[in-house]
């Protein structure tokens, strides 16, 4: 994941970063983390999925993006596709071009892509649902770590994919707005995009759909004897989840603007896990705290690192950091910053006493006018 | 047909793989949890090597019994400090499996700064480091003496496992805790005492595996999450309950791997030899869909009364 974040390593060993980009940083950083912890919390916080494959869902978004946006722009203004292995750099600015003279096709092209990432991410989901209805807590995460290197290895040696081990690039939709805006804009729009996807969540854990999953979660058996398709409900959440961490990985294409299968390794899929059990296991409100915790720390490690005289990288020393919370929080806060609360639903037998006693009252008083 | 020299790496391949998986098997059945940190000790058993030859220029293959201490020590501590305390507070298979992960971050990024740190301070490569290997010649071809060092320490081991297991009042009492804890501590058995030796010889074992790495892939921090998948692999389809079965499933792994990128690199497919990995995750994913239980785990009475049916 280290190697990943090319553009704001380069933009810190440069110096040049301001608080406010520092910000940018961080909440952008933030919007895509929130979307994956949350899509982790439906998963294993309310449904009881243990997946521990969550990086091949998020890759399997941002090679949506990787693959099919220069081509398909391209197409479409009759660029030569031809070497794209070798020329996907040069492609990729030329789009860049024809996006800052074409708005309109710019934000079109993003969100359709955005959406086809989500679809990815939520066949993959399906694929997954496979294991993931038949098989016991371990085996289920040895097979999808399994199924995410080999994704990963595919993407690696398969050069039409995402152009092998050299990474794609990206064009960026938003080359229109003048560039301290830019930040600005790529940020609040994926931040919104993430708060979407919360709230979407937080919805959805609040409705029936969320107590069927929390009672899938506690006992298969008896959820079944109640007359619901365990089979199904578990299905439908983890395609759900896969579909926002797909969302989340071509949103994070479209900002790192480079593509490199090494980048989605294992490791992303322990932070998330991180992230959800610090906040709190089946309460959305703490993966997004454990989402934020994670991410200014991440953010401040990465930015000051440079400035630390140790023989070592810090980010290593970060990571150590969050094992060893990681571990404790299990030993003796298992239930995470924020545990889970039962979900408040209307009172609807409240309300329909006090509407009956007003209008007990009310004809009460008209009838002794 | 394969050449020998194909045949030789392959084989060396298993052997390494069988000791992990040895290992694993062993840390599986006290705890039933699947240990992602595994990997990890063969790192270490790797860098404990790597060191001793650097800086004390040891024999890498005298160095075995001090990765094999070292190693056994950690996978003990993992266990007392991490693992029992947490399956003693009723954490479920997943807590347990996620604080192995965490364990295993923790090494890994130990042995980042212990490379980083040592290769500022010392100038010497300490990542992607290979140890260079002796050859005999056998039969036209030249046998490493990895081969036959690897070969020598499966084929002791397993003779030593077996006496201690089936004539030795320990092995009989490790058998009796693993098969059933409770009703082994209602008859005086000292479970704990078995599950730590299990632990410490998983560990101790894999440790001794990873130093014998080097000889056959470039190793950095990062190697034994690698090879830790290939390892689950070789558990898993030989029957991650079973010994014998762990010691089969790594050497259809390890020949499957070798032998089958070998055969997939040839004219008629000519794949790049870097979808290796492939092969046994595979396998892995295939087992666990198809066979969950491994060989082992087959029930050949019911697959006969099958067969005869039709």
């Amino acid at each position: 994941m280290a190697e990943g974040l090319y553009k704001a390593e380069e933009e810190m060993m440069l110096g040049i970063v301001s608080p406010m980009d520092f910000l940018l940083g961080i909440l952008t950083f933030y919007s895509i983390y929130l979307m994956l912890s949350i899509s982790l919390n439906l998963e294993y916080g309310y449904a009881g999925i243990p997946n521990f494959g969550k990086v091949m869902f998020f890759a399997g978004g941002a090679f949506t993006i990787g693959a099919f946006v220069t081509r398909f722009v391209g197409h479409i203004i009759g660029l030569n596709l031809s070497n794209y292995y070798i020329r996907n750099v040069i492609l990729a600015t030329e789009v860049d071009k024809y996006f800052s003279s074409h708005p309109h096709l710019a934000i079109s092209i993003f969100l359709l892509t955005l959406m086809m990432s989500a679809l990815i991410g939520a066949i993959l989901g399906y694929i997954a649902s496979y294991p993931a209805i038949r098989l016991k807590a371990d085996y289920l995460g040895i097979t999808l770590i399994a199924s995410g290197e080999v994704l990963r290895i595919i993407a690696k040696n398969y050069k039409p994919l995402v152009c092998g081990s050299l990474g794609v690039a990206v064009p960026n939709p938003f080359v229109f707005i003048d560039m301290p805006l830019r930040g600005v804009v790529q940020c609040l729009v994926m931040l919104g995009i993430a708060i979407g996807c919360w709230y979407f969540v937080e919805i959805l854990t609040r409705s029936p759909f969320g107590r069927v999953l929390r009672a899938v979660r506690e006992d298969e058996l008896a959820t079944a004897a109640f007359g619901r398709d365990v089979v199904k409900i578990k299905m439908k959440a983890l395609v759900i989840g896969s579909a926002i961490s797909g969302l989340a990985g071509g949103l994070y294409a479209y900002y790192i603007g480079v593509v490199h299968p090494d980048d989605f390794a294992p490791l992303w899929t322990f932070t998330i896990w991180v992230m959800v059990i610090i906040g709190g296991m089946g309460n959305n409100f703490g993966s997004a705290i454990g989402a934020l915790a994670y991410t200014v720390v991440e953010r401040l490690t990465m930015y000051y690192k440079d400035y630390i005289p140790l023989p070592f990288n810090v980010v290593y020393l970060g990571y150590i950091a969050f094992a060893i919370v990681l571990i404790l929080m299990l030993m003796y806060r298992p239930a995470g910053l924020m545990p889970e609360k039962p979900i408040m639903t209307i009172n609807f037998e409240a309300i329909r006493k006090r509407i009956y006693s007003r209008m007990a009252k009310k004809t009460s008083s008209n009838s002794h006018r | 047909m394969v050449p020998l020299s194909v045949l030789i790496d392959a084989l060396t391949l298993s052997n390494l793989l069988a000791l992990m998986t040895l290992g694993l098997s062993l840390t599986y059945m006290t705890l039933r949890v699947s240990n992602f940190a595994h990997g990890d000790f063969a790192t270490i058993g790797a860098y404990i090597t790597y060191t001793l030859l650097v800086f004390y220029s040891v024999n890498p293959y005298l160095s075995l019994p001090f990765s094999f201490i070292l190693g056994g020590i950690i996978s003990l501590i993992m266990y007392v400090l991490i693992l029992r305390p947490l399956q003693r507070r009723g954490a479920n298979l997943v807590i347990l499996m996620v604080a192995t992960v965490g364990f295993e971050v923790i090494i890994r990024n130990v042995l980042h700064i212990y490379a980083d740190t040592v290769e500022k301070l010392t100038n010497r490569f300490f990542r992607s480091f290979i140890i260079r290997d002796s050859y005999i010649p056998f039969m036209g071809s030249l046998v490493p003496q990895v081969t036959i060092t690897s070969t020598c320490i499966v084929i002791s081991l397993l003779l030593t496992l077996y006496i201690v297991l089936t004539r030795t009042k320990l092995g009989i009492a490790m058998r009796a805790a693993i098969e059933n804890p409770q009703l082994a501590s209602a008859l005086g058995i000292d479970v704990e005492k078995v599950y730590m030796i299990s632990w410490f010889l998983a560990g101790g074992l894999t440790a001794i595996a990873g130093s014998l790495l080097p000889y056959r892939l470039p190793c950095n921090p990062e190697t034994g999450w690698l090879i830790l998948l290939r390892v689950f692999a070789a558990a898993i389809l030989g029957g991650i309950n079973s010994i014998w079965g762990s010691i089969a499933g790594s050497y259809i792994i390890g020949f499957s791997e070798v032998v089958g990128i070998y055969v997939l690199a040839k004219p008629p497919l000519n794949l790049p030899t870097t979808y290796k990995p492939l092969i046994p995750f595979s396998i892995l994913i295939i087992t666990l869909l198809l066979l969950p239980n491994g060989i082992t785990g087959i029930n050949w009475q019911k697959v006969s009364i099958r067969l005869r049916r039709r």
